[in-house]
C-alpha cells in the first residue's frame, strides 16, 4: 500500500474533477420512470446540471428549478417558490414523482423542504442535496436512500426469487443492464434502484418528454421491501441498503464494493449461487471467465509497463484500479474527486484527495490517464494515453454504452486500456 | 466605495428595444416553468475569453464544476490558456459558517505566484454573496499588494439571468479596467468590438478584413482579449456591438463617459457581414475609406459568389424552416437566404420588436414568424413541405419525424459560420445534412411493425 492523503492542501481547487451533490441527486432521479427532478436553488445551478448530462449522454434531459431569485432568497422560506414551482410543472405535465433537492443557496437559507414537501398534494420525494458539502456520490446515496424511506412500503414477508440491486452513480446504463441480466440469469428477478439501464440508455423513443422516460417505476419502488436480498455495489449506495433493510428486516444484504475485474466478479458469483442454490452460473458466464483469464494474459504485457493514473468517484476508482493491477497493471496515481472509505482498500502508489492541477505536478509518475474528459488537456500536453471515463466525457460519443463490469466488460476495459497504452508508446517511438 | 453595480439601474436599459414595452422585462423567472441560465453564467460567458486573465470562482462546487472547458473560445494567447481552466475557492460547510474571505485572498496569492496572470476575476456566486464575504474588501486588498487588476464581479446567480450577468459582467470591466492605461498608440481607425466571444473563432473571420482596411481593433470584450488592451479602450474611436443585446450598457455608457459612438452590427451571412464592415466604416466617417471598403466588399463578395455557385445549385427551391433565439432568427435567416434557401418560418418567441420586423423584412409577407415553435414546426413542415430544420438539439426529433434533414445552430456547434468564410462552412454543413441518409434511415420501420 502507498501514500494515502485524504486532504486537500491548498486553499482553492484548479481544474477541478469533483461534482457537486444537488447534480448526483438530479441523475438518480432521472432513472426513474417519468420523473421531474425539481432543483430548489437559483436557475444556474439546473441549468448547467442540465446542460452536463445533455452533452454527456447526448440525450434531453429533463429537470426543473425553482429559480430562487434574491426576493425569494430573504424573505421566502422554500415552501412558497416551490408550490409555485409544482404547481407550474404539473399545469403541464402529469409526473409520477417530483424529486426534490436543495442546492448550495437554500442550504446557506436554511430552507425547510420536508415541511415544504408536506404542503404538497403530489408524490414527492425530498433530499438535502447542499454542494458545499460531499459531491456526486454522496448526492446521488443520498437520493437512493431518501427514495427508500420515502416511498417504499414496509413488508414483512419475502419474495426469494426478487432482488434489488443498488448500483452506484458510476455505472454507465448498460453497465447497470448488464448488471441486471447477469443477476438474472441466476434465475432471479431484478428491479434496480434508481435504473438508468432504460432511461438514459440512449434509445431512440417515439416523442420527447418533458419528463424523464424509462427506469424504474413508482410502483416498483413502492414494492421495493418484498424482495429476498437487496445487492448494493459500491460505498456511497451501502447505506441505502440499509435503509431498505429497516423496510423489512429479513431481507438478505449483500454488499460489494463493486463488481470491476476477476476477484470481484468471482465474488458476485459465489454469492448469487449461494443465494440462489446453484451449483453452477449459466454457460454464457462460465464462457466470458475464460475470456476475461485469456484477455488478461494477453493484455499483461503491455499494462505491466504501464502506470496508470486513474481519477473519477471512488466506488469507480476501487472498481477499475483493482481490474487493472489483476492484469499486471501498476497504479501510480489515484486522483480521488472526494473522500471515501473505498480509498484506504486501494492498492496503489499514491492516492490523492485533489485536482487535476494536483495530477499535473505529479505527471512523472505515470504514462496513461483513465478519466474523464478534463483529463484531454493534460494527457495531450504531457503526452499521456487517456481512456476516457467517468463524468463528463461530453466531447464523446457512447458513454452510455461503454461496459466495464463483470468479466465481460473487464475484458473490454483491459483490451482497450492495453490498446492505447501500445498506441501511446508507438507514437513516442515515431518522434 | 461604492463599487456594486444597481442591479435596478441596469435593468432600466435605455438602450434596449424591451424597456419601453416592459421594463425589467428580462428579469423575469417562473419557478418550476424557467428553463436558461443565471447571472453568474452570463457573467461567465461575457469575460471568461480573457485567456490571459485568471477567473475565480468564490463558492461552492457547483457553479464551476459542471462549466468548465464547456466553450470553443478560441484565444491567440501564447501563454497558457486560462479559458480552458476552472478555479474555485470551492468553499465548504466551514467557509459558510465562518466566512470564505480568508480563503479567498489565499486563493489569489496562490494563483499570482503559480500562474502569473494578467489580472485575476473574481466571481461571487450565491452563496458566497448570501453569506456576506467582501469580495471587493479582498480584491482591492490584494490589487494594492500584487500590482495587477483585481476584478470583483458582482454576479451572484439569483440576481437574475443570464442576460443580466453578461451586463453586470459589462459593469465591472467599465469600473475596474476600462480608461487605466493609455494605450502605446492611437489610430484614427481604432475601434472596440463588444459582445463578441469568438466562439469557434468566429471573430477571425471578419477581423482580417478589416484588418485589410487598416482599421485596427483596440481591444475586445472579449474574443480573444487581452486586459492590457481593455484597459486602453476608452481611446477607441468607435464601439461595435456583435450580435449581442446583453452588453448594450456598456457602449451606452461609454458614450456618456468618454463620447465614443456605438453602432450595432451582426456578422451572419453575406449581406449582414458586408453591412456590418460598411457600418463600421461610415461610422468613423472617412471617405477614403468607405470608398475602400466599398471596394473591398465588392471584391470578397464576388470571390464568395464564385464558390457558392455549387452550392447554390444544390440549394435552390429549397424550403428551410428556422427555430433559434434573439437576433439570430433573422441573421441565420439571412444568412440561409445567401445561400439560395427559401426560409419559409423562423422562430421570434426570444426576439425584440426590432428582431421581429427585420424578420418580417427579411422573409417577406408569406413565411411565418413562430411565437411558439415547439408546436407550429411540425405543422409548419407538413403545410411547406420544408426540406430542413434547422434549431437546437431539442428539435432533432421533429426532424427525425418528418423524415427531412437537420442542423443544429445553437451554442455546442463546432465550427464558425460567421463572417464570409463561415458562410462556405454552413454551406457544407447544409449540403451534407441535406445528402446524408441517415434521417431516412432511422426513420424506417422495424420489421415487426406494421
Amino acid at each position: 500500500m502507498g501514500e494515502l492523503n485524504r486532504h486537500r492542501e491548498k486553499p482553492l481547487e484548479i481544474n477541478p474533477i469533483r461534482l457537486s451533490q444537488p447534480m448526483g441527486a438530479a441523475l438518480a432521479f432521472l432513472g426513474v420512470d417519468r420523473c421531474m427532478p425539481l432543483m430548489h436553488g437559483g436557475m444556474g445551478c439546473t441549468s448547467f446540471t442540465k446542460v452536463f448530462f445533455t452533452r454527456h449522454f447526448c440525450e434531453p434531459i429533463a429537470i426543473q428549478t425553482t429559480a430562487v431569485t434574491d426576493v425569494a432568497a430573504v424573505l421566502d422560506g422554500g415552501d412558497g417558490s416551490i408550490v409555485e414551482a409544482v404547481h407550474n410543472i404539473t399545469r403541464k405535465v402529469t409526473p409520477s414523482l417530483i424529486g426534490l433537492h436543495s442546492t448550495g443557496i437554500t442550504e446557506t437559507k436554511g430552507d425547510d423542504i420536508r415541511g415544504a414537501a408536506k404542503q404538497i398534494k403530489f408524490p414527492i420525494v425530498h433530499v438535502h442535496t447542499a454542494d458545499f458539502e460531499g459531491g456526486l456520490e454522496s448526492g446521488w446515496g443520498k437520493t437512493v436512500t431518501a427514495m427508500i424511506e420515502q416511498l417504499v412500503e414496509d413488508r414483512s414477508e419475502l419474495r426469494s426469487d426478487k432482488v434489488v440491486l443498488l448500483p452506484h452513480i458510476s455505472m454507465q446504463p448498460i453497465e447497470v443492464e448488464k448488471l441486471k441480466e447477469f443477476i438474472g440469469s441466476f434465475g432471479l428477478q431484478v428491479v434496480a434502484l434508481p435504473d438508468l439501464s432504460t432511461a438514459l440508455d440512449g434509445h431512440l423513443g417515439h416523442k420527447q418528454g418533458a419528463l424523464s422516460s424509462g427506469g424504474v417505476t413508482v410502483d416498483e419502488i413502492f414494492s421495493l421491501a418484498e424482495a429476498g436480498a437487496v445487492i448494493s455495489i459500491g460505498e456511497s449506495v451501502k447505506f441505502s441498503a440499509a435503509a431498505l433493510l429497516k423496510k423489512n428486516p429479513a431481507m438478505r444484504h449483500m454488499h460489494l464494493d463493486h463488481v470491476q475485474g476477476l476477484v470481484a466478479t468471482d465474488n458476485l458469483v459465489e454469492k448469487l449461487m449461494d443465494y440462489a442454490g446453484l451449483q453452477q452460473p449459466s454457460p454464457t458466464v462460465v464462457r466470458w471467465r475464460k475470456r476475461l483469464q485469456d484477455v488478461m494474459l494477453d493484455s499483461h504485457f503491455a499494462l505491466g509497463q504501464t502506470r496508470i493514473m486513474v481519477t473519477g468517484e471512488p466506488d469507480f476508482l476501487a472498481g477499475a484500479c483493482q481490474s487493472l493491477t489483476e492484469a499486471g497493471a501498476r497504479i501510480g496515481l489515484v486522483l480521488s474527486s472526494v473522500d471515501s472509505p473505498q480509498l484506504g482498500r486501494i492498492e496503489a502508489e499514491r492516492v490523492v484527495v485533489g485536482d487535476l492541477e494536483d495530477a499535473e505536478k505529479l505527471q512523472s509518475e505515470y504514462d496513461l490517464i483513465i478519466g474523464n474528459f478534463h483529463a484531454e488537456a493534460l494527457a495531450r500536453r504531457y503526452g499521456k494515453a487517456l481512456v476516457p471515463r467517468g463524468f463528463p466525457c461530453w466531447e464523446m460519443i457512447g458513454n452510455q454504452l461503454k461496459n466495464d463490469l463483470l468479466y465481460e466488460g473487464g475484458a473490454y476495459f483491459l483490451c482497450e486500456a492495453a490498446n492505447a497504452a501500445e498506441a501511446m508508446r508507438m507514437q513516442h517511438h515515431a518522434v | 466605495m461604492a463599487t456594486k453595480p444597481k442591479i435596478r439601474e441596469l435593468l432600466d436599459e435605455s438602450a434596449c428595444a424591451h424597456n419601453s414595452t416592459r421594463k425589467a422585462g428580462c428579469h423575469v423567472t417562473v419557478p418550476g416553468a424557467t428553463s436558461g441560465g443565471c447571472a453568474f453564467e452570463g457573467a461567465q460567458i461575457t469575460l471568461f475569453p480573457y485567456a490571459d486573465a485568471a477567473h475565480l470562482v468564490h463558492g461552492p462546487i457547483t457553479c464551476i464544476g459542471a462549466s468548465w472547458q464547456t466553450r470553443l473560445s478560441h484565444t491567440s494567447w501564447p501563454g497558457r490558456d486560462m479559458t480552458q481552466m476552472g478555479l474555485t475557492t470551492g468553499v465548504c460547510s466551514n467557509d459558510v459558517v465562518f466566512g470564505g474571505e480568508a480563503k479567498l485572498r489565499a486563493s489569489i496569492d496562490y494563483i499570482v505566484a503559480q500562474y502569473a496572470p494578467q489580472a485575476v476575476f473574481v466571481y461571487s456566486t450565491c452563496v458566497t454573496a448570501m453569506i456576506g464575504d467582501d469580495i471587493d474588501a479582498v480584491c482591492r486588498q490584494a490589487q494594492q499588494d500584487h500590482g495587477i487588476p483585481m476584478i470583483p464581479v458582482h454576479a451572484p446567480g439569483f440576481v437574475g439571468s443570464k442576460n443580466l450577468g453578461s451586463r453586470l459582467a459589462g459593469e465591472a470591466v467599465l469600473t475596474h479596467l476600462v480608461g487605466t492605461l493609455e494605450p502605446a498608440e492611437i489610430t484614427p481607425f481604432d475601434i472596440n468590438l463588444i459582445g463578441e466571444y469568438n466562439v469557434t473563432g468566429d471573430m477571425w473571420q471578419y477581423t482580417p478584413l478589416l484588418e485589410k482596411l487598416g482599421i485596427r481593433v483596440l481591444s475586445t470584450l472579449s474574443g480573444d482579449g487581452r486586459i492590457a488592451r481593455i484597459r486602453t479602450a476608452h481611446r477607441a474611436r468607435l464601439n461595435v456591438l456583435v450580435c449581442a443585446k446583453s452588453l448594450v450598457s456598456m457602449p451606452r455608457k461609454m458614450q456618456e463617459r468618454y463620447g465614443i459612438p456605438f453602432i450595432s452590427v451582426s456578422f451572419y451571412g453575406k449581406r449582414d457581414t458586408s453591412a456590418a464592415i460598411l457600418a463600421i466604416a461610415e461610422a468613423l466617417g472617412d471617405a477614403d475609406l468607405i470608398t475602400r471598403t466599398r471596394q473591398l466588399i465588392a471584391c470578397e463578395e464576388a470571390r464568395l459568389q464564385a464558390r457558392l455557385a455549387p452550392f447554390r445549385k444544390i440549394f435552390h427551391g429549397r424550403k428551410a424552416v428556422l427555430n433559434t433565439g434573439g437576433n439570430k432568427s433573422w441573421s441565420i435567416a439571412s444568412a440561409l437566404q445567401d445561400l439560395g434557401f427559401e426560409v419559409v418560418a423562423t422562430s421570434v418567441r426570444k426576439s425584440t420588436e426590432a428582431d421581429k420586423e427585420k424578420a418580417r423584412r427579411y422573409l417577406g409577407e408569406q413565411a411565418v414568424l413562430m411565437t411558439d415553435p415547439g408546436s407550429q414546426q411540425a405543422r409548419i413542415i407538413d403545410e411547406t413541405g420544408a426540406d430542413l430544420l434547422l434549431a437546437g438539439g431539442r428539435s432533432l426529433y421533429t426532424a427525425i419525424k418528418k423524415k427531412i434533414a437537420f442542423a443544429d445552430v445553437n451554442q455546442e456547434k463546432k465550427k464558425s459560420y460567421g463572417g464570409y468564410q463561415g458562410l462556405l462552412n454552413l454551406a457544407e454543413d447544409l449540403k451534407n445534412a441535406l445528402e446524408n441518409p441517415v434521417f431516412k434511415n432511422v426513420a424506417r420501420r422495424a420489421p415487426w411493425e406494421n
